[in-house]
């Protein structure tokens, strides 16, 4: 840690800077939360970080225009104790109750979260099943949009370019049809990394079910859209049959390894029951 | 005598130590800063069996670090718990080794002007090891041509072989087993196991020392017992035990991991004498983990039982892995063969117990000290033969608990006492009824996804380690007590709060043995220059072996009060009493029915000091010849998913016969926190190895180690706590003990619960959702 140089831009603009002139040696810093304990592991050990945290206009939860937006550096206890996220997306809400400790959640921001691309992220998997877009921001002042769905590309591996920064998440406000839920399932109630987890989305017309999105966590190198097991919900009744037709195909998509939090086959079993759990509570 | 005659005894008070400790203002080992100070690292091992061929330090002293290796510390065998009397004290370790047994374990130090700086020596440090092949498992070390971490330790200053890496063994034996096994209609037998649990206390281990003038040394460390502490240093180190000051450190908590003198003290002493220097080491999370860990046992038990459900033998076998070093494994086995005997009267038993090295972090003492790990057999083995017998559970344990009048092992075979105060079956009667007891019903009865079960376990504590003769093991404390010149006073002791009240509960004795509010009792800071003896802040015998010490150094200051007092007012001394008067906020000596013949301490004080008299002043050193069992119960419900195995507590109700409670809502506290440990132990914690690399499975840090908190205990509505109205007469104003108590009854409590709610018998801890889930599917009536 003793030659890593440090920054701290005040604005946007700024930022826009620092990071067009140094792309192939900065790595921005937020809550640190990941960052911190990786450096002293030894894992990383970054030229030159970029703290976002003097940033005005990054730390934001807006509602505009049947959109939800939120800034990159919003902390995951602000999303936690949002009004706004509580109502039109109470699946984000809960899953970033979930995340970490308090003092975790007070540091540990929504960009982060993502940006560090951990199969565990606990605010991937809502933001995945709420058709998550974010915007980033890349050298030369401009911007650009990634569908959450195309941001992962592997084990701890993004879309983002060298000097390339997220400053905001979008997800469209679901309609009343729509309804969610999500499930961690961890050792304990406090500070758990998921072993599993799964957020579901679900738009309902009568008994059809119209549109399905579903998003699981900690089975596999990234936190992966289902589409299989949307294909199969969606346009259909759903029935004991299908809910079984689901679990079935579930285990066969994911693809969890063993560690110390779980073997394989339990993240395969536990992720079938709370996927049938999930979808009894978005239609209940 | 009743509870409401006393002033301060059983009263809530706000912690002398509490603005301080939630300010952020008390000054922790680590907190402790010194002019020129320097900061140390240690080298640990990344090898779990190795001997160090070389080491080269070129490097790290030119950056301007301090080195030590073997070569510049003493070759002294130490055993780092001085508890145990020097025969029985296996001393199998020195300061820095050249051969290392476990992970984690250091061999080498710098120390330097930053940490950073300390760090970058630490790891310039050039060595070649000659890699040993390493052993994890007790019954592989066991076998004849198993690699061997010792060739031979030293037992006192005796040498002693160790053969099949056999730490140490143990057999006690009463009666004849095989006849009483006769005697049975029915005889049960199991096999248990439980896991490798780290402290996890909030403070990681500390030191901070400075090398003085006159060739001494000064040391503010992490220890539950500075006595211990210099007396081990003064050994290792050749210095005289008057130049050697173990300053006491407000502890961050501790469960046990300090009543050693931590591994890390000599070698700060080591580094702080060769740099002539103070300086200050703090272990990382890490380093903390693999520093120690509680004793993980298997244990193979059975027992003989008429129908009627009278035992008429019984049997523990145990083996337990105690990790790369001998930290006190021989009274470990003692107290286990003593939790054994005394949980339960059996006309005959047999114990036999074995201690093995393996190339893991080493056990140390942990909340119960062998207790939860039998009591979690032997309460699991009682429900097991009630249904066998198709009796109730509460029934069974009230027909055969050992109880008042009969023989207690406090610690080990050698330390007896007889028991004269007993609650069990209060709170086994009363905690029945607040759990609704009656409403259980068997688990074939259950159905659905979500299944709730009601368990009961029972145990008890020793209260320190007294006894009529002396044993194996030291006990006894010193205490000072004196009445200042406003009639306020303060104490002196050597003993140590681990955060349950320890201190608190010293001054509220002075308080009330004096007559003044407990406000105007002061805690004296303490080191071991100006304090007596005290073994160690361990075994739950703080209150009442520490807090006798205490009342009788207060009952000699009060006597020369009095004595004062009666020259001033002209009555005999032993006509006089002493009340706390709340106008004056201080105690008044009065000659109860006179109206004219009274005085404020403070003023009595005064004057003795004015005539020249003196200072009422009062110390004791003093032995407890009992070890009075602080009893204890629990009662949980769990409620099992079937689905994913997960299990929840939902509500619990734990009690404790602990006497008088001096600090009643710091004891619930106790009990509270030893429901958390004891359900960490049943369901969560274990530090697990890679056979592979020896290393730690979690990595060592709490992102991986998960313990049970307070957001993955019951609804604060739904845990319970209360005490049995006992007195025990040979204690501080009736008091027993608590802390390890608490929570040596629990884990057996959850494994009976999680019976009842699937009918699935674990004797394996910790119960984790992915055994729970296995176990589920070989169960046909369970809907998955």
């Amino acid at each position: 840690m003793d030659n890593t140089e440090y920054l701290r831009p005040s604005n946007l603009k700024e930022l826009g800077q620092i990071m067009a002139g140094h792309k192939n040696r900065a790595t921005v810093i937020a809550g640190g939360t990941n960052l911190i304990p990786q450096m002293r592991n030894g894992g990383k050990s970054p030229e030159l970080i970029v703290d976002i945290g003097d940033i005005q206009d990054f730390s934001f939860i807006m509602e505009d225009d049947g959109f939800i937006s939120i800034g990159a550096a919003t902390t995951i206890a602000e999303i936690a104790s949002s009004d706004i996220v509580s109502t039109f997306s109470p699946i984000l809400a809960s899953s970033a109750r979930e995340l970490g400790n308090p003092l975790i959640r007070n540091r540990a921001t929504i960009g982060g979260n993502l940006a560090n691309a951990s199969p565990c992220a606990d605010t991937a998997l809502p933001l995945l099943a709420l058709d998550a877009v974010i915007r980033i921001l890349s050298p030369g002042d401009k911007t650009r949009n990634v569908v959450l769905n195309n941001f992962f590309h592997g084990y701890r591996f993004t879309d983002l370019g060298k000097g390339e920064i997220i400053t905001r998440i979008i997800f469209p406000k679901p309609d009343d049809e729509t309804t969610g839920s999500q499930i961690k399932i961890g050792l304990r109630n406090a500070a758990a990394i998921s072993v599993a987890s799964i957020a579901v989305m679900l738009t309902m017309e009568g008994k059809i079910c119209r549109k399905a999105r579903i998003a699981a966590g900690s089975v596999a190198p990234i936190p992966m859209r289902v589409s299989r097991v949307e294909q199969l919900l969606e346009n259909q009744e759903i029935s004991a049959t299908l809910l079984e037709q689901c679990k079935a195909i579930m285990k066969k998509e994911i693809s969890p390894i063993s560690d110390i939090r779980g073997s394989a086959e339990y993240r395969s079993y536990v992720t079938a029951v709370i996927l049938e759990r999930n979808i009894q509570r978005a239609l209940s | 005598m009743e509870q409401n005659k006393f002033h301060a005894i059983g009263r809530i008070a706000r912690r002398k130590d509490g603005i301080a400790k939630v300010t952020g203002r008390e000054v922790y080992s680590s907190d402790v800063t010194l002019p020129h100070l320097l900061f140390a690292r240690v080298l640990r091992s990344p090898i779990p069996h190795a001997r160090i061929k070389s080491i080269n330090t070129r490097e790290a002293e030119k950056m301007g670090a301090v080195c030590i290796t073997s070569e510049d510390t003493p070759d002294i065998k130490y055993n780092e718990r001085q508890v145990s009397i020097p025969e029985k004290t296996y001393r199998d370790r020195v300061v820095l080794p050249d051969k290392v047994r476990h992970v984690g374990e250091g061999f080498a130090a710098v120390a330097a002007k930053t940490e950073s700086l300390a760090e970058k020596a630490m790891r310039s440090i050039e060595v070649e090891y000659e890699k040993l092949p390493a052993i994890f498992d007790p019954y592989e070390a066991m076998r004849s041509g198993s690699p061997q971490l010792y060739d031979e330790i030293c037992l006192g200053d005796t040498k002693l072989p160790i053969e099949s890496n056999i730490a140490c063994h143990r057999e006690v034996g009463e009666g004849d087993v095989e006849h009483g096994f006769k005697e049975a209609d029915l005889v049960v037998e199991k096999e248990f196991r439980t896991g490798r649990v780290y402290h996890a206390q909030m403070e990681t281990k500390s030191v901070v020392c400075r090398p003085e003038p006159d060739g001494g040394i000064s040391v503010w460390p992490t220890t539950q017992s500075i006595h211990n502490t210099r007396q081990l240093l003064g050994r290792i180190f050749s210095i005289s035990l008057n130049k050697l000051n173990v300053h006491r450190v407000p502890i961050g908590g501790s469960f046990g991991s300090s009543i050693q003198m931590n591994t890390c003290i000599p070698i700060c002493v080591a580094l702080a004498l060769k740099a002539q220097k103070p300086v200050k080491l703090v272990l990382s999370r890490e380093e903390d983990m693999y520093d120690h860990c509680k004793y993980p046992v298997i244990i193979q038990l059975k027992y003989g039982v008429k129908k009627d459900g009278t035992i008429t033998a019984g049997e523990l076998k145990t083996i337990v892995d105690i990790g790369g070093h001998n930290i006190q494994a021989y009274p470990l086995l003692g107290c286990m063969a003593g939790w054994f005997v005394s949980l339960y009267r059996m006309p005959h038993l047999q114990f036999d117990g074995t201690a093995v090295y393996t190339n893991k972090a080493p056990g140390c003492a942990m909340q119960g000290y062998g207790n939860p790990q039998v009591s979690f057999a032997v309460e699991s083995m009682i429900d097991i033969i009630a249904e066998e017998l198709g009796m109730d559970p509460i029934a069974l344990r009230l027909k055969n608990y050992v109880g008042l009048g009969e023989t207690f092992w406090g610690q080990g075979p050698t330390v007896r006492s007889v028991i004269r105060s007993c609650g069990v079956e209060e709170m086994l009667l009363k905690g029945k009824d607040m759990i609704e007891w009656d409403q259980r019903v068997s688990p074939d009865k259950k159905t659905g996804r979500y299944r709730k079960g009601v368990g009961v376990a029972r145990g008890f504590h020793t209260s320190g380690t007294g006894a009529p003769t002396p044993g194996e093991v030291i006990d006894y404390s010193t205490a000072m007590v004196k009445v200042n010149e406003d009639g306020s006073a303060d104490f002196s002791t050597a003993l140590m709060c681990h955060g349950g009240g320890t201190l608190e509960a010293g001054a509220k004795i002075v308080a009330e043995e004096l007559g003044i509010p407990i406000d105007k009792v002061g805690i004296s800071p303490a080191d071991t220059r100006s304090t007596g003896y005290d073994v160690c802040t361990h075994a739950t015998r703080g209150i009442y072996c520490g807090g006798a010490s205490i009342q009788r150094a207060a009952k000699e200051a009060k006597a020369k009060l009095l004595k004062f007092a009666s020259r001033l007012l002209d009555v005999n001394p032993e006509a006089l009493k002493i009340q706390p008067r709340e106008e004056s906020d201080q105690g008044h000596i009065f000659l109860p029915g006179s109206l004219e013949k009274h005085i404020p301490v403070g003023e009595v004080a005064k004057m003795a000091q004015y005539k020249g008299w003196g200072t009422a002043i009062g110390v004791a050193s003093h032995r407890q010849v009992n070890c009075p069992p602080c009893f204890v119960t629990n009662f949980i419900e769990v409620e099992v998913d079937t689905y994913t195995g997960e299990i929840k507590t939902t509500r619990a109700v734990a009690a404790v016969d602990c006497g008088t409670p001096i600090n009643p809502d710091l004891a619930a506290g106790q009990l509270e926190g030893g429901l958390c440990r004891g359900i960490g132990l049943a369901l969560l914690e274990s530090t697990d190895y890679d056979p592979e690399t020896g290393r730690l499975t979690c990595g060592g840090t709490f992102i991986d180690y998960k313990f049970y908190t307070p957001v993955d205990m019951p609804p604060v509505d739904k845990v319970k706590t209360f005490f049995a109205d006992t007195y025990e007469s040979s204690g501080p104003f009736g008091a027993k003990g608590v802390g390890e108590a608490a929570n040596n009854a629990t884990a057996a409590a959850v494994v009976n619960a999680i019976y009842n709610a699937i009918g699935i018998r674990f004797a394996e801890a910790p119960v984790t959702p992915e055994r729970v889930l296995k176990a589920l599917q070989n169960q046909p009536d369970v809907e998955k």
